[in-house]
């Protein structure tokens, strides 16, 4: 009686496994869905750790995603916007190559029902994206900008590198910097031009400023690629010991250069709270929720030799 | 009637064209005067902002002899109660207004007293050249998703503070006696809580001597 009631059991519990599993046996687990991280240019480890902790994240909440590198070329980013739409990915994670030329992409993928959500780069539209994760980069550059007058001094020569033209963060870091910098007629800007956000061209953009302004005090560079080639240029010379080198980013060979006191400031963005931060609305909005604030400024930190230490791996240390 | 049908497509054509020009011709001058209205003037914004929108929100401002105290005793409390952060940042701002003695002066700042008896200040109004991003957030009037450039929202910024440096600043430095009583109202923007609260850090939209 004993052995009926326990081989009773047994097949019981058999015939349960068997319900249970058979049917995920029988049919093949769902493709997840797909979200593609299209950025600007991975030709600068600042965006590659953004592009790549987008796609992490995306991942991390159960999705497909795929990066693609318009290498600062907005044919290339259209043609991206093309493809993915054609694809069927469901949601774009955005670093836009221009401010105005990308919201036609924008637009392109919203009319498909593909929400897209920017980061780090604003497009100058209200209604094109779903959200947009920017770094405030005009109050980072003001608090740059103070710190510029504190080391370099109120009376001087400076050069500034510029980003992107088309780029809304090339003006807004200038403009946060400049309505410092202006105010003391003392600091004359000897050079301003535009090395694209390149190290490379970093590099050639200070060696010709070099050539005809040997005697400057500081150079102030929208971002950090800019600023380690513009540093690179100064060592060449022998005049990084002369020349105070500005960044902004918070890139991590800059800010180990700080540390070193071999470059003066850089403005700390937040790359993987932005990227971040984006997959997880773009996931959200996969799951009904359509109220998004539409800009969200993210707060940039001045990094000086003074606070360097609680900096690094792009962010702050915890 | 070969013709005719040909009438009534030249006259037809002119029609459609007359309805629905190709182009049209503007002189110089008008099209001068439509760029410049689509472009954005910031210090236009910041005028009529100041005189027209800003005094309404004066009565949201929290009151000084309730904002301190609540910093003092706990800054975690008075940040959370009266505070406003902009998007994601570590730093925000208050809103304020109030009345104290002048302790002191200098160059950059006038120290108040918030009581009678005070000896130290709570209170730094600032009076030197202005770049934070105060007035422009902390009354909660104006909002960044209203500017499809953030170019411009930064503009405005900088133009206020060209207001309160040229009309605000001016009457503080003059009012400002050690001993004499200012009426403020003002914007701070804390960033480093060591450093901005005490003495508060305020610049001062509106002042006056009761």
């Amino acid at each position: 009686m004993q052995i009926h009631l326990r081989l009773a059991w047994t097949l019981l519990l058999a015939i349960l496994c068997l319900l249970n599993l058979v049917p995920a046996m029988a049919q093949p687990a769902a493709p997840k869905a797909k979200i593609a991280v299209v950025i600007s240019t991975l030709n600068n480890p600042w965006f590659v750790v953004l592009g790549e902790t987008a796609k992490a994240r995306a991942i991390e909440l159960n999705y497909d995603a795929t990066i693609f590198d318009s290498q600062n070329d907005t044919a290339k980013e259209a043609a991206h916007f093309e493809n993915l739409i054609a694809a069927g990915y469901k949601a774009v994670l955005f670093n836009p190559t221009d401010a105005n030329g990308s919201v036609a992409n924008v637009l392109k993928a919203k009319n498909a029902g593909i929400p897209v959500f920017c980061i780090d780069r604003e497009i100058n539209s209200t209604n094109a994206a779903t959200a947009q994760m920017l770094s405030d980069n005009y109050s980072g550059c003001v608090a740059l900008g103070q710190h510029f007058v504190k080391v370099v001094g109120k009376e001087g020569k400076y050069a500034e590198l510029l980003g992107l033209v088309g780029d809304n963060n090339t003006w807004n870091r200038s403009k946060g910097f400049h309505s410092v910098v202006d105010r003391f007629p003392g600091l004359k800007m000897v050079a301003q031009q535009s090395a694209d956000f390149d190290r490379a061209k970093g590099l050639e953009v200070m060696e010709s400023i070099l050539q005809k302004d040997p005697d400057l005090n500081a150079v102030f560079c929208g971002n950090d690629a800019m600023a380690m080639g513009a540093y690179q240029a100064l060592v060449s010379a022998g005049k990084a010991d002369k020349v105070k080198v500005f960044g902004f980013d918070g890139a991590d060979d800059v800010v180990k250069l700080i540390a070193e006191k071999k470059i003066a400031a850089t403005g700390m963005q937040f790359p993987k709270v932005m990227a971040a931060k984006a997959a997880e609305f773009a996931d959200e909005y996969l799951k009904g929720k359509r109220d998004f604030q539409q800009k969200i400024p993210v707060k940039v930190e001045l990094v000086t030799p003074e606070n360097v230490s609680k900096y690094g791996d792009y962010g702050k240390k915890n | 009637m070969r013709w005719t049908g040909w009438l009534i497509a030249v006259v037809a054509v002119a029609g459609l064209c007359w309805r629905f020009p190709l182009f049209r011709v503007v002189s110089l001058e008008q099209a001068a005067q439509a760029k410049d209205a689509a472009v954005f003037d910031p210090k236009k914004f910041a005028e009529t902002f100041w005189s027209a929108r800003l005094p309404y929100a004066f009565s949201n401002a929290v009151p000084a002899e309730v904002l301190l105290p609540t910093i003092q005793t706990n800054a975690a409390e008075a940040k959370q109660k009266f505070s406003r952060t902009v998007g994601v940042s570590e730093s925000y701002t208050y809103f304020l207004s109030g009345k104290g003695r002048v302790l002191s002066v200098t160059e950059d700042e006038v120290l108040l007293g918030m009581t009678a008896t005070a000896t130290n200040a709570e209170v730094s109004l600032q009076t030197g050249l202005l770049f934070s991003t105060a007035v422009r957030d902390a009354p909660g009037v104006l909002n960044v998703n209203d500017y499809p450039s953030s170019q411009d929202f930064n503009a405005i910024s900088e133009a206020l503070n060209r207001i309160v440096e040229e009309r605000v600043q001016p009457k503080l430095r003059e009012q400002a006696r050690v001993g004499a009583t200012i009426e403020f109202v003002g914007c701070a923007e804390v960033n480093d809580e060591s450093a901005d609260l005490q003495p508060l850090k305020v610049v001062p939209i509106q002042v006056a001597t009761p």
